[in-house]
């Protein structure tokens, strides 16, 4: 494997349009939170549904990460099948290159999948395995694309993983194939990953719009809808940050115009499906967006009545990561919430300013991880409830504090309008609950006045 | 009798998981622990979650953060800044520094480091131990009892050779395998303590995991033996293990400072549980207290209420090779078939076995066990209990679909009474849905 992408290390941008703001701080041992890039690698890639997600490394990378994301599939489900090379001493001592060669053959021999991913890993990074070469000569003795995925955890954070496994789908992936002369081409979606069945809601309001979703970049994926990506007419960056590197070379390839756009919050939505029919330069399509976003907004605020009598002025903090952390405000505005306290912790400049934009000047940032931090926030604030991602929900849980699951393992879908909805339920149910006041009185006998003393 | 293993080269959705995540579980045993993974973020982020996951509360973990340039130049660098990190911002009790895969492919000497470490900073008062735990050996199982067996021998290196020791007969090391849960623990220490011992849980997931309102923020572990009941647990006069992966560290004890130990290798079901309340009845002299006698009963009948519905059933189960063992013994009692019993990698007590075991993953189990009515294993097997439309009933690790799962007992007698009961009832309403579709159909 290179010398491994030392461009990665001096990397000024860690994602962000104008490559100025901080570099991808270094984790800091003994208070790191937060996955590999082998991780964020996965996240991207294994919404692919019909496609063969192999990791080639000993076993716990494989072992501890498989099945924990709550990415839907509406047919195909090999990618929720877990396969790694599972490496042992000895493979480590003699190299593991033939294992790999193996286990592709086997996975295609016995699975038939379109194509295999294969994952590098630290050990088999650190023991300099020649896994390109190992690949393409698969791919060419198999007669299927069989794609190297170079992100072993230890170069860096999920969000280089991301933008790692959007350079493969470049290189490898998009610009291979092309669609059936009849398909209606339309825009594709970078960075959705249908988790919860997100993409779903998304797909049925583009589609009522007349809008075609030409690739799901990635979720609930085809492998051979991202072949022809290329064909599309515009590219709509959704919620990661980390694959706007792949939009953008898209730009300058294929000419594709891109957007970033989010739909959390009815008003980002209907922003979002004006600028797709805006970008396709469709003035017909226009109308008809406009026509639907009115509808749809009217029924909405229709809907949302009762719980907006019941959600207004009440205070939250937001914990979750780059796009969402700005997006996720409009939403809860919307809903009459008010975000006080907001983590910024993997914002870019540009996600901070659009917090800024969206947030009043006595929200407090919390720029670091940490529970406590949060906690600390959540009590001096007074806030009601808690939102943020899986991994501290049981930390809110001891503290009784309400809490929402915002991130990737969460079962509720809350984009577009629907979405809106769901979440303004989510939130009443939670803060309604009768837990938080039971929880919080004391057992009678602890009530009791002290016994006298006899 | 054997141990074989189907011929594959990729290991197709696995059950076994990363050692080092068995050691970050026995530390949450201790109270004021932890945990330190050498390696990179990855290695303890993934432990951390999958964890959380399963017990629903949070898990205490950190990690030495390694980049690439830190592996190939001084891995160690990492190591002593993340210890003085932790040290001085949350002052632990006891740290346990788990090396990984990583660290053990680069050859990082981290053993001397914390050696050298400990004397320089005159660490004392607390209890810092290494355990090397690479994942290409072993599972969960391994990784546990070998961190429980380093947390000993580092006790034994801070007290047990200065001076003599003073024996407490009436008092107990109990070392619990990784397959059991928090309620398990509980049950055990209820059990033993009943006969008039004291117990020390060494480690003590049941006091840390099994669901405490503790406020006030703090990432090291809330619950679990404190550093000085464990210091005290080598007055023991007696340990007894639960697991045969606990015989090692059992044996560490008796080696060093001479504590006899007795091995439970099964803790599932009448049989298993009648060695235990004999043998404690035997060495302490007291009666078998009457709840137990009642449970028993309540069991039997039980069973027998169940067999029915237990008669020409088969099972397969996939699970680690201690728990694998328990549950086998268990479901010899309910007079199933066993038509396949898979487990993670190779044990002395698996080996041993009268029954054939596959040493493979849940792919294995779902050829192997083509056609049985009832899967046992973690969640991950939910997928494929649905392809060969078996029953899916979930134990080990992790089991996320199921609620309160880690507050489960399955031992003792109210452990083996709660299983039969569940699995009858899961055929029961397999039958009914299989009755339902046929008459549906025609
Ligand atoms: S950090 Fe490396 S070894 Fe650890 S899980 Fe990630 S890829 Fe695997």
């Amino acid at each position: 494997m290179d010398p491994l992408r030392q461009d990665e290390f001096d990397s000024q941008a860690c994602g962000s349009i104008a490559p100025k703001a901080k570099p991808c701080p270094r984790p800091k041992p003994g208070e790191a939170a937060g996955g590999c890039s082998f991780d964020g690698a996965q996240i991207t890639l294994l919404p692919i549904m019909d496609a063969a997600h192999l990791v080639h490394g000993p076993i716990a990378c494989a072992g501890n990460s498989w099945e924990s994301r709550g990415t839907l599939s509406s047919g195909p489900s090999l990618s929720q099948y877990g396969f790694a090379t599972d490496l042992t001493d000895s493979d480590i001592i003699f190299g593991g290159e033939k294992k790999l060669k193996d286990s592709i053959d086997y996975i295609a021999g016995r699975f038939a999948p379109p194509a295999i991913f294969v994952y590098s890993t630290c050990v088999t990074a650190l023991i300099g395995q020649d896994m390109d070469a190992v690949c393409k000569e698969a791919a060419d003795r198999i007669g299927i694309p069989v794609i190297p995925v170079n992100s072993p955890g230890f170069v860096g954070s999920k969000n280089l993983g991301n933008r790692l496994a959007g350079d493969a789908l470049l290189q490898y992936v998009i610009g291979t194939g092309e669609p059936e002369p009849e398909t209606d081409l339309g825009v594709n979606l970078i960075g959705e990953y249908n988790i919860a069945g997100e993409m779903w809601d998304i797909e049925k309001l583009m589609n009522s719009a007349g809008i075609a979703v030409t690739s799901r970049i990635t979720g609930d994926a085809r492998y051979k809808e991202i072949t022809w990506a290329h064909r599309a007419r515009v590219n709509m960056v959704v919620c990661s940050r980390a694959l706007l590197g792949l939009a953008k070379e898209m730009e300058s390839r294929y000419g594709i115009p891109y957007f970033e756009g989010s739909f959390y919050g009815a008003k980002e939505t209907t922003y979002s499906l004006r600028q797709m029919a805006y970008l396709m330069n469709d003035r017909e399509m226009e109308r008809r967006v406009d026509r639907l976003t009115e509808r749809e907004e009217a029924r909405l605020s229709q809907e949302l009545r009762p719980y907006r009598k019941l959600l207004r002025g009440k205070r939250a903090v937001l914990y979750t990561g780059g796009v969402k952390s700005w997006s996720v405000i409009s939403a809860l505005k919307e809903l009459g919430v008010q975000v006080v306290g907001v983590g910024t912790n993997k914002s870019t400049e540009d996600d901070v300013r659009r917090i800024a934009d969206r947030v009043g000047d006595d929200t407090e940032y919390i720029p670091e991880g940490g529970a406590s931090r949060i906690i600390k926030t959540v009590r001096e604030r007074k806030a009601d409830i808690m939102i943020a991602g899986g991994r501290n929900m049981y930390v809110a849980m001891k503290e009784q504090i309400p809490f929402i699951d915002i991130n990737q393992e969460r079962h509720k879908a809350y984009a577009g309008y629907e979405g809106l909805l769901r979440l303004a339920k989510e939130l009443t149910y939670s803060l309604a609950n009768p837990i938080w006041k039971l929880a919080a009185s004391p057992a009678p006998w602890d009530k009791e006045a002290p016994p006298y003393d006899r | 009798m054997t141990v074989n293993r189907r011929k594959k080269p990729a290991s197709v959705n696995p059950m076994k998981i990363g050692q080092s995540l068995g050691a970050v579980l026995a530390l949450q045993g201790c109270y004021r622990a932890m945990p330190l993974i050498h390696g990179s973020q990855g290695c303890s982020a993934f432990p951390k979650a999958l964890l959380t996951r399963h017990f629903r509360e949070p898990i205490a973990v950190q990690t030495s953060a390694l980049q690439e340039m830190d592996v190939i130049f001084d891995a160690n660098r990492n190591l002593e800044e993340a210890l003085n990190l932790v040290l001085s911002k949350h002052r632990p009790d006891i740290i346990g520094i788990i090396g990984t895969e990583l660290t053990d492919v680069a050859g990082v000497d981290y053993q001397n480091m914390l050696k050298t470490y400990k004397r320089e900073r005159n660490m004392r008062g607390g209890l810092a131990f290494s355990v090397v735990l690479p994942d290409f050996r072993g599972s969960l199982e391994s990784g546990f009892s070998s961190t429980v067996e380093s947390m000993i021998d580092e006790m034994i290196q801070q007290v047990g050779h200065r001076g003599q020791r003073s024996m407490n007969t009436r008092q107990i090391t109990l070392l619990p395998g990784s397959f059991l849960t928090p309620a398990d623990v509980m049950e055990l220490k209820e059990l033993i303590s009943s006969f008039g011992f004291e117990v020390i849980a060494l480690p003590d997931i049941s006091t840390s995991l099994s669901g405490h309102l503790l406020t006030g923020f703090s990432p090291l572990t809330r619950g679990g033996v404190p550093l000085d009941s464990m210091l005290q647990s080598l007055q023991s006069g007696l340990t007894i293990a639960v697991g045969g992966s606990m015989e090692r560290p059992a044996r560490r004890l008796h080696n060093a400072i001479g504590t006899p130990y007795k091995v439970f290798e099964g803790a599932m079901g009448l049989k298993a549980t009648d060695e235990l309340l004999h043998f404690l009845h035997q060495i302490s002299g007291e009666p078998v207290p009457l709840r137990y006698c009642w449970q028993r009963e309540n069991l039997l009948d039980s069973m027998l209420d169940a067999h029915f519905q237990f008669a020409g059933m088969s099972v397969l189960a996939a699970l680690e090779p201690d728990h694998l063992y328990s549950v086998s013994g268990w479901l010899e009692e309910l007079g199933v078939e066993q038509k396949a019993l898979i487990t993670s990698f190779e044990t002395p007590l698996i080996a041993g076995m009268e029954r054939e075991v596959w040493v493979g993953d849940l792919d294995d189990a779902e050829v192997l066990g083509k056609g049985a009515d009832l899967w046992i294993s973690n969640s991950h097997g939910i997928a494929g209990a649905q392809r060969i439309g078996a029953a899916f009933m979930p134990a080990g690790f992790p089991v996320w679909n199921e609620l309160g799962a880690y507050m489960s007992v399955s031992v003792g007698y109210r452990g083996a009474m709660e299983w039969s009961n569940k699995a009858g009832n899961l055929l029961m309403q397999r039958e009914a849905d299989s009755r339902e579709s046929s008459v549906r159909h025609r």
